[in-house]
């Protein structure tokens, strides 16, 4: 009877050659793997040193609060302009982009969705410099170089964005929600919009806030569109625009160690807004899956 | 006051005036409520009903009569078209992509599936409970009662709070959430939960009340609190249960139907009758051979 106990304490503790040799390449593996990843962050931690180093003798309160014409230069108008054409690019494809998600969840066919859905692809592939192109080709001759044309270019590329969001996070409200509004004799647009939308919205308003931070780093189509000013323009989106972006581009060429330290500079602010939208959203996703 | 007036109000209006007035405004509605006669309400005729899901045949050719106020239950075998059957009292299988039904289903002698009869409404008249207890996520205890009467504008502001409280004391829930109405009715435990989608269903003034396995996804104690309340609802609600606890559909219902699967793996109805008489001494042998416990 004590034969098969001792047969199997030695089946656990003695390890055959076969498994030694799967625990040398478990550990080889390992290495190689971590090896990987630490040279996958280190670009990333040294362009971000490398930015913080050059930007932070720029960061004063004359960079942030003057023009690019003022005695003491900043890029207020870059950061006013970059704040208003994301603010109504989301304004104008937020409310289109939402409905059609909406569309394609709650209400359209199989067959529909699936042309839906291919087009959201191609429109997700449409490079910005096309969307640039394009809007410098159609829009920018009858409205001139203007923050509508850079609006409307942007629109091109936050559009299908926020349709797949819409329709990723509609996907995720279980079918007996709807089917509990259903039965109740809630007609089918209340259901959609009172209890489909309405328990997707953190996962909406999600996808706005991440097209935003996509329109507010978009360069080449601004460079076609919008142009860059060194006026001030508050909200007369008819004519040309400052823009962060278009600040960073046009200052590194420039000849002079205070716009190359100012490009770095607003490179670093570009940074910190993109890193505070992706904290924020995160710990709004993080938020509505324990609540 | 509003829950005495709820209360009346369900007696006296027959589902036939429900859902004959397509487009009543509602003080008219509330007038035609007070004519209507006492005691209208409720009787489900299934006449040759098919269901199908695309080309397959879930059900097959059921008639079956479901008396007013009483509760009938649904057994069979798993795949047998229980649960299809069900949905297609309330028009909720028609939403399925490829779903269809065939034959007609009178409550009160009005066929819910003829052309003037808007599905919304026939949803109003019909409520429905289903397997898991599905509360709205984003709504508190009191918003997933009024839910339906907010979204269907059945019933004015004022009126509201009487009807939650109402449909809540109706479903043996008021006692353990009368305190805490704002907290979200997720929050609550899954025999509460289901307990609050029976309130959310009543709270809209169905005829018909249909179960689908209520207690599938609740322990035993949850169970029978949901059992004395299917016995109590059914003072005033017909009631089609389905189950696949054959002793439940002994302990709650009147009436027992039982459905089998055909070769096609259609489900049909075997035979019906007085429960007690279904469980002692059925027709058919298949009926004895399942509740005895030998297949299914």
């Amino acid at each position: 009877m004590s034969m098969p106990e001792a047969s199997i304490a030695k089946l656990l503790t003695q390890p055959t050659s076969g498994e030694r040799a799967r625990q040398r390449t478990n550990r080889v593996m390992r290495v190689l793997v971590g090896v990987a990843a630490f040279l996958a962050i280190l670009p990333l931690v040294a362009l971000i040193l490398f930015v913080l180093l050059k930007a932070v003798p720029f960061l004063v309160p004359s960079f942030f609060f003057n023009n690019p014409l003022d005695q003491e230069p900043g890029i207020l108008n870059a950061i006013v302009g970059s704040l208003q054409l994301s603010g109504l690019t989301v304004l104008i494809s937020g409310p289109i982009g939402i409905a059609g998600g909406v569309y394609l969840s709650e209400f359209a066919s199989p067959r529909v969705v699936a042309i839906g859905e291919t087009a959201i692809d191609v429109m997700l592939g449409v490079p910005s410099i096309v969307a640039g192109v394009v809007a410098y080709l159609i829009l920018v001759p009858v409205l001139g170089f203007s923050g509508w044309a850079a609006v409307a270019a942007l629109s091109i590329l936050t559009l299908p964005i926020m349709m797949r969001s819409t329709q990723e996070v509609l996907r995720l409200v279980p079918q007996a929600i709807r089917e509990a509004s259903l039965a109740l004799g809630v007609p089918v647009w209340k259901t959609a919009l009172y209890v489909s939308v309405r328990t997707a919205l953190p996962g909406i308003l999600t996808g706005v806030i991440l097209a935003f931070s996509r329109a507010l780093g978009e360069t080449a189509p601004l460079l076609m569109t919008a142009r860059g000013t060194n006026a001030e323009n508050w909200l007369d989106f008819s004519t040309t625009m400052n823009a962060m972006p278009i600040v960073i581009y046009q200052y590194s060429n420039a000849a002079s160690d205070l716009l190359i330290g100012q490009a770095w500079a607003t490179a670093l602010i570009l940074m910190v807004i993109a890193l505070t939208i992706n904290v924020l959203v995160r710990g709004r996703t993080v938020n509505s899956r324990t609540a | 006051m509003a829950a005495e007036k709820h209360k009346a109000e369900n007696t006296t209006a027959g589902a036939k005036d429900e859902l004959a007035q397509a487009s009543a405004r509602p003080a008219a509605q509330a007038a035609q409520r007070a004519s209507a006669s006492e005691g209208d309400g409720g009787r489900l005729t299934l006449e040759n009903v098919s269901a199908r899901y695309g080309t397959f045949r879930a059900v097959k050719d059921v008639t079956l009569a479901v008396r007013p106020k009483s509760v009938t239950a649904l057994i069979g075998p798993s795949g047998c078209g229980k649960s299809t059957l069900i949905r297609t009292i309330n028009r909720m299988h028609e939403t399925l992509p490829g779903a269809t039904v065939s034959g007609s289903i009178a409550l009160d002698g009005v066929d819910l599936y003829s052309s003037d009869v808007d599905p919304v409404r026939a949803r109003r008249v019909v409520g429905m409970v289903f397997q898991k207890p599905n509360p709205f996520p984003t709504m508190s205890i009191s918003e997933n009662v009024s839910s339906g009467l907010r979204l269907t504008g059945g019933a004015s502001k004022s009126e509201i709070a009487g009807i939650v409280e109402d449909s809540l004391r109706r479903a043996a829930l008021w006692d353990e959430v009368k305190d805490k109405l704002n907290q979200p009715g997720t929050s609550l435990s899954g025999g509460q939960q289901q307990r609050l989608c029976i309130a959310r269903t009543i709270a809209v003034k169905p005829r018909v009340v249909l179960m689908d396995e209520p207690c599938s996804a609740l322990d035993p104690v949850a169970t029978l609190k949901i059992e004395e309340l299917i016995r109590d609802l059914a003072a005033e609600y017909t009631i089609v249960i389905v189950t696949h606890n054959m002793q439940q559909a002994s302990r709650v219902s009147d009436e027992t139907a039982f459905f089998s699967m055909d070769d096609d793996r259609a489900g049909y109805l075997v035979e019906t009758g007085p429960t007690a008489e279904m469980f002692t001494n059925p027709k058919q042998a298949l009926t004895e051979g399942y509740i005895q416990g030998r297949f299914g």
